[in-house]
């Protein structure tokens, strides 16, 4: 019996030690390679930039036309097969149609960027979502875990011409090899080029995302939250808005001014 | 040499192995279409982009978790007789995790990017935690079947100082059970949590899944063991199989068959109350729509209830035809379980209308090519093992002292463990 313990003891002893010694291996190993530290940096949110982009979606405005979408797949070369803009029709509500123009919330807290396995989904400085298309592993994860199916899957390689180029645009990001996930990056390619030339994005319209330009009912508002005095600063200063599941807790920054609201009815009247 | 050779052509043995290797090549040609023409020849989309691939991933890794477990009954509590089973079961755990190895490199995107999942890491993601703990555990499993390797008769005649040295690992066996039983607790009930996390899916967002895939995968990697041992043990005179061993553990899946229902059952009443949208839908999906049939009679009657009854019994377990169904039953309820599972979160669609959050309906059906390659690996698997019990010996109970004749009053003998 007494045998019988000691030999338990010096079991457990070198089991602790096997499993001490795998875990200081492993993370010798892959701990501390530069890239590690760059995945450390990125996943910081809103690290260091002064700016907090976002998107304001007035849903009495919007007629459905779908501009937004045709602009986003020309500039951002997306197969038609697929689409990281989409508009939805909702009840009808009173006499109009209403719409709903669904794409990547950057949400605050992201479940896609908590979830991915390799870190491929990351926080920019300025709060924008994006993807690592080199890092990706195509494992899918984030498609499932995005409340609002706003990512894309490249199923098989884009190949050939683009059916609204250059009726709707021309392609100012690469095509994404087949196999990874895909989804909006605010048009993240024109706010830093614009910012580089001095532009204003939301102001500007070479800084402004593509759907935002492209909207001819001016429904959609881009700007900085952290200016107040921005457009979508102001406008969610003075009206009633919303953000699809926030009770998910998610903090979209897409922002939502309702169809019916008072504000509307106000103008109607006026 | 070429006689010995011919006389295991027409054996029934020969002709299993061919249909496994005629399975395999389908396999392999479906696979190449998947490589060469990617993912878009699956019938996965956006909306159920886990599919087949992802439920054989999930049941090969839940049923290898025989190997932990004996492990851990052998080398940490003690229970040294389980020996010959935990060979069994070790060697029957590499493989699963090979099996899920090859499943998830033809699931993703972009396969030559598989290192990804070790070199850049997002401690945060449940997946991260699989892929270490997978890997890490592999190396385990890979270390614990080295002695079965070192010790054959094949390694032996020709490198017998490498043989040697491989069955030299054997020393390490205690602590390679207490790795092995912490990589497994982790990553068995991770790969719970990797639905169990999401808040996009009510049904999946839970506490509850990790806990039941790691239960569901105790009572279903110990039935596997048991099964391929008992099936070995019936195919070939030569090999020996002792099924009071074997029965030891089979009443202890039989009780853990009874923990696992109470644990199921609170689930299904937590599922039932909540009344969140999505998880209603999902839920009714389950108990009353398309996979009900999965969920009663794959899951819960067959899948826990008879075969709890079988393995409690033993008047009942005695008969080896029942046993061994009710061995079957767990594995395919197991099996059931996370095909259900899997399916039934992606198969309610949330959108946003004007009214509120909605759920909408979508299905899949896995395609042909898809199929192929699942059942190729299955039987990549299946021919391991096959192999691995003719050539490696690691169903054999025959180095077991004999047990006290047939006297049931002393099935606790404690052993001797002054010898190791």
């Amino acid at each position: 019996m007494e045998e019988n313990k000691i030999d338990r003891r010096s079991f457990i002893k070198l089991g602790t030690i096997g499993l001490a010694a795998t875990t200081v291996g492993v993370a010798w190993t892959s701990g501390q390679s530069d890239k590690q530290n760059e995945l450390n940096a990125r996943s910081e949110p809103e690290a260091e930039s002064p700016h907090r982009w976002a998107m304001v979606i007035d849903q009495a405005k919007c007629v459905g036309c779908e501009q937004c979408v045709l602009a986003c797949k020309a500039q951002n070369d997306i197969a038609p097969d697929m689409a990281w803009s989409k508009v939805t029709l909702v009840e009808p509500v009173g006499q109009q149609e209403v719409y709903l123009p669904v794409q990547c919330m950057h949400c605050e807290d992201a479940p896609c960027v908590d979830i991915c396995p390799v870190g491929a989904s990351y926080y920019r400085p300025d709060g924008i979502v994006m993807m690592d298309y080199d890092r990706c592993i195509g494992c899918r994860y984030c498609e499932i875990a995005c409340p609002y199916g706003a990512r894309s899957f490249n199923w098989q390689k884009f190949e050939g011409e683009n059916p609204v180029v250059p009726a709707w645009g021309q392609p100012e990001v690469p095509r994404r090899p087949r196999g990874v996930v895909e989804k909006c990056t605010f048009c993240a390619q024109r706010i830093d080029r614009g910012l580089e030339f001095g532009l204003i994005p939301g102001v500007d319209q070479a800084a402004t995302p593509a759907c935002v330009v492209a909207c001819p009912q001016k429904a959609r508002t881009f700007g900085d939250l952290n200016d107040p005095n921005s457009s979508v600063s102001k406008l969610l200063a003075n009206h009633a808005s919303y953000q699809l599941r926030e009770d998910l807790g998610t903090g979209p920054r897409i922002y939502y001014l309702p169809a019916v609201s008072p504000h509307h009815i106000e103008e109607d009247q006026a | 040499m070429n006689s010995k050779r011919l006389s295991f052509i027409g054996q029934p043995i020969f002709w299993w192995i061919l249909l496994l290797l005629v399975v395999i090549a389908a396999g392999l040609v479906a696979g190449s279409i998947v490589l060469v023409k990617g993912l878009s020849v699956t019938n996965l989309t956006d909306l159920v982009p886990w599919g087949l691939w992802i439920s054989i991933d999930l049941s090969s890794i839940a049923l290898s978790a025989g190997a932990f477990l004996l492990s851990a009954a052998i080398y940490l509590l003690g229970i040294k007789k389980l020996e010959p089973v935990g060979r069994t079961a070790v060697y029957v755990g590499l493989i699963g995790y090979s099996m899920a190895c090859l499943c998830l490199l033809m699931d993703i995107g972009r396969p030559d990017r598989f290192w990804h999942g070790f070199v850049y890491w997002n401690v945060h993601s449940p997946l991260w935690e699989v892929t270490m703990c997978v890997g890490l555990y592999f190396t385990v499993l890979a270390l614990e079947v080295m002695p079965i390797i070192g010790q054959s008769e094949p390694m032996q005649a020709r490198w017998s100082g490498l043989g040697n040295r491989m069955k030299s690992i054997h020393k390490l066996a205690p602590v390679l059970a207490i790795a092995g039983l912490s990589l497994s607790i982790m990553h068995q009930s991770s790969l719970g949590a990797t639905y169990g996390v999401l808040k996009a899916r009510p049904f999946w967002y839970k506490p509850s899944l990790a806990v039941l895939f790691m239960a569901s995968a105790i009572v279903g990697g110990l039935s596997l063991t048991v099964l391929i041992s008992k099936i070995a043990g019936h195919v070939s005179k030569k090999i020996t199989v002792r099924d009071d061993l074997l029965d030891t553990v089979s009443k202890f899946i039989g009780w853990a068959l009874v923990v696992y229902l109470y644990m199921r059952f609170w689930d299904f009443m937590g599922a039932e109350y909540t009344y969140l949208p999505g998880r209603t839908e999902a839920f009714h999906m389950l108990v009353r729509g398309p996979l009900s049939l999965n969920f009663w009679g794959g899951e819960i009657i067959l899948g826990i209830l008879v075969p709890m009854v079988i393995l409690l019994s033993s008047r009942l377990r005695k008969d080896e035809r029942l046993h061994m169904l009710a061995l079957v039953l767990v594995i395919s309820g197991l099996i059931a379980f996370r095909w259900n599972t899997n399916m039934v979160g992606q198969f309610v669609v949330l959108a946003d209308l004007a009214q509120g959050t909605t759920a909408s309906y979508t299905t899949y059906v896995p395609s042909l090519i898809e199929i192929l390659v699942g059942a190729g690996i299955i039987a990549y698997g299946a021919l391991a093992v096959t192999l691995g019990i003719r050539y490696l010996h690691v169903v054999d109970h025959s180095g077991v002292e004999e047990p006290v004749p047939q006297d049931k009053v002393l099935p606790v003998q404690q052993p001797s463990l002054a010898g190791d």
